[in-house]
């Protein structure tokens, strides 16, 4: 137990911890995480099975790497206590045993006599310390007195107290990764969603998106009523960095589509023999819907594709959820005879009209095409985030108080020689050592003029 | 005057006072340097209109795309260099900052860049922008200067300019790391938990600043417990800006992610 303390309380331990997680971490941006098997396969071959069980493909959430945190986090713990009671002492502590010599061996010293009594003297020195904010301890000794003059004494634990924050932090983030829960919860407008685990419901009233003059997109915006037994209970709107806080939960603007799966079609029958003939219809994808005209008894549109694309193995799929390339796979029968089937499209109405379309007397327009617009919330719970932004606190004052706080100490020894009073003085500061000999050299100025 | 004007300006100003620092540097003498830095300083006011100028018309944050955000840094490292110039009696600082600005102003100059300020995607849409750029690249610009002064460290001669470089090194980390904590891990991780739902995701961008930070970490607990000086501080500081370098640049050129704006 005592060499495991040891063992921690190693400062040395600290650097390799630190490179140890720098390597890693560096590791971790080099191999791609959290991708598919096949990915990994392809891109790294034979070493792909290593990587995996090494846990290289999710580093930062593996057995490791989190060992390597707590380490971290054990070691801060010990270095910080082991560190503290000495820290405690001479902030806070009783004087310890001073005399004149060793002060003269300080940087930043000065030595007069004053033609005063004691007390007189000590008073003296005492009120022009105090005026400069410095809080004194007193003690006597032989033929003399002994002033301790401490200021800023917090700065002292500047480093302790970032590594507190740093400990808070890395618990927060434990308590995160165990407790946090997150879902993603797409609503189509009008629609109503449970949230896992909690007793209230979402209702996507309204998504839309708003656009710059030039077409950019400027902001999605949802507009949210949050359901509590079935009662609405408020409406917010939802944006990219606006989430909706509710119940414990953070609802955030992810994602959004279109519902391209049953869109709204408006197809234009024509005649390749009969220009004047044009007749409307609208329907959706399955539907079969009766044209009353002597060449075709009914249309259906089997497949509609908004963004039209022949992938991987001569397969039509969609590029993207946006409008691109919208495609209608369109039927036609008269009777038991099939008189038109082929891919149409919208951009392009023009463009081939199917294997059966070249001997077609029949012509096809996909003239309109809509989609129910559907919104992605994340739904996100997170317990540890009170932790972080504690920590983070922590960890500024801490730093503030290490680097610009930097505690001064005064220690001033009187004694009484030949009815004189001989006056040592000297001061250690941890930082910016000059302005600390210059306030040195004021006091002490001061102190030695005639009154 | 356009924005662009103003930058021109700016730029032109440094490419002076590059010149005649280095001037300084073989005619050895002081008024030399003031003069650097007097142009160096004129430059900072002509960079301060055109950043200010870009802003209004933009009606964002100068610092939403390469161009702007190279602009932003460079202005961040003059002001440094104004900040340190008068208290560090370095006289090498200038010629060699300024050298690192000229360079980083000539790439954002570059026509590899686009320029021109386009409106904000719904990401950015935040004043967390403001914050979490503008202090993590003022940071960085701190970073810079510990970086030369550790380069000239390396190469001093005097064991009375080392000590002055490596207390100027030591007080420019004082400043930068500060900086960079708050504005690159703190302010991000505030707007990421804002715009993205978590605090913390494991993206590029943000391991490399934590790598960043481990480094400037290293620097302080060799340096204030183990109490290592010069020559292992200098090249820990050294690899800290390459590490706060990598960060902002390379993250986005050579590894993917979510920061793929700027």
């Amino acid at each position: 137990m005592r060499s495991a303390g040891k063992f921690f309380a190693s400062v040395k331990l600290a650097i390799v911890l630190f490179i140890l997680i720098t390597l890693a971490s560096i590791l971790g941006t080099l191999i791609p995480q959290g991708r598919s098997a096949a990915e990994y396969a392809a891109r790294y071959g034979g070493l792909s099975g290593l990587f995996v069980s090494l846990q290289l493909t999710r580093l930062y959430q593996s057995f490791w790497y989190l060992a390597l945190l707590l380490f971290f986090g054990l070691n801060t713990v010990v270095c910080t206590l082991s560190r503290f009671g000495p820290k405690w002492r001479r902030a806070f502590g009783p004087i310890a045993a001073t005399d004149a010599q060793t002060l003269m061996t300080l940087k930043v010293k000065s030595r007069f006599r004053l033609a005063l009594p004691a007390a007189a003297a000590k008073d003296r020195i005492a009120g022009l310390l105090r005026s400069r904010h410095y809080i004194l301890t007193e003690s006597g000794r032989v033929n003399g007195i002994i002033l301790l003059a401490r200021k800023r004494r917090t700065g002292l634990f500047g480093s302790d107290i970032v590594h507190l924050g740093l400990l808070v932090i890395l618990i927060g983030g434990f308590i995160s990764g165990l407790g946090g829960r997150r879902a993603d919860v797409p609503l189509l407008e009008g629609q109503t969603a449970d949230i896992p685990r909690a007793a209230f419901q979402v209702r996507l009233d309204k998504f839309e998106t708003e656009y710059y003059p030039r077409g950019e997109v400027k902001d999605w915006k949802s507009t949210v009523t949050v359901l509590e037994n079935g009662a609405p209970v408020l409406t917010r709107v939802v944006e990219v960095n606006h989430p909706l806080a509710y119940g414990g939960y953070n609802f955030y603007q992810t994602s959004y589509g279109w519902d391209w799966d049953s869109p709204r079609l408006e197809l234009e029958v024509r005649k390749r023999a009969d220009p004047a003939f044009s007749k409307t219809v609208a329907l959706r994808v399955g539907e079969r819907m009766p044209v009353d005209d002597a060449d075709v008894d009914h249309v259906v549109v089997r497949q509609f594709i908004p963004d039209f694309v022949i992938g991987e193995g001569n397969k039509v799929q969609s590029r993207s959820q946006e409008p691109n390339n919208p495609a209608a796979l369109v039927e036609a029968w008269k009777g038991e005879e099939r008189v038109f089937g082929g891919w149409i499209f919208a951009k392009f109405p023009d463009f081939g009209q199917g294997h059966v379309a070249g001997q077609s007397a029949l012509a096809f327009v996909l003239k309109k095409y809509t989609a129910a617009p559907y919104s992605v919330l994340e739904a996100a719970k997170d317990p540890g985030v009170n932790f972080i932004w504690l920590g983070c606190l922590l960890v500024m004052a801490g730093f503030f108080l290490a680097f610009y706080w930097p505690p001064r100490e005064i220690r001033v020894v009187l004694d009484e020689v030949q009815g004189k009073v001989e006056v040592t003085a000297g001061g250690q500061a941890a930082k910016s050592r000059e302005t600390f000999q210059s306030e040195f050299d004021r006091i002490f100025d001061s102190a030695r003029r005639p009154a | 005057m356009t924005e662009s004007t103003l930058f021109t300006i700016a730029f032109a100003l440094y490419v002076g006072a590059l010149i005649v620092y280095f001037a300084s540097l073989f005619v050895r003498r002081e008024k030399w340097t003031r003069n650097g830095l007097a142009l160096a300083a004129a430059g900072l006011v002509f960079h301060t209109a055109a950043l200010i100028l870009r802003t209004v018309v933009s009606r964002h944050a100068p610092f939403t795309n390469m161009y702007e955000s190279l602009s932003f840094l460079s202005w961040a490292m003059v002001l440094a260099l104004v900040v340190f110039s008068r208290k560090s009696r370095v006289p090498r600082l200038g010629p060699y900052l300024m050298l690192i600005v000229v360079g980083l102003v000539a790439l954002a100059s570059s026509p590899l860049m686009p320029k021109e300020a386009t409106p904000l995607v719904p990401a950015l849409q935040s004043y967390w922008l403001w914050l979490h750029v503008s202090v993590t690249l003022l940071g960085e610009a701190f970073f810079a200067v510990a970086f030369i002064s550790s380069l000239l460290y390396l190469a001093a001669d005097t064991e009375e300019k080392k000590e002055r470089l490596d207390a100027l090194s030591y007080r420019a980390v004082a400043v930068g790391f500060p900086l960079f904590t708050l504005g690159g891990l703190v302010f991000g991780m505030v707007w990421a938990y804002r715009a993205w739902g978590r605090y913390w995701g494991w993206d590029p961008k943000e391991v490399w600043s934590l790598i960043t930070w481990f480094v400037f970490a290293l620097y302080l607990h060799t340096r204030i417990v183990m109490g290592w000086k010069g020559k292992r501080s200098a090249i820990i500081a050294i690899v800290g800006f390459l590490a706060a370098l990598f960060t902002y640049f390379g993250v986005n050129y050579l590894l993917a992610g979510l920061h793929s704006y700027a």
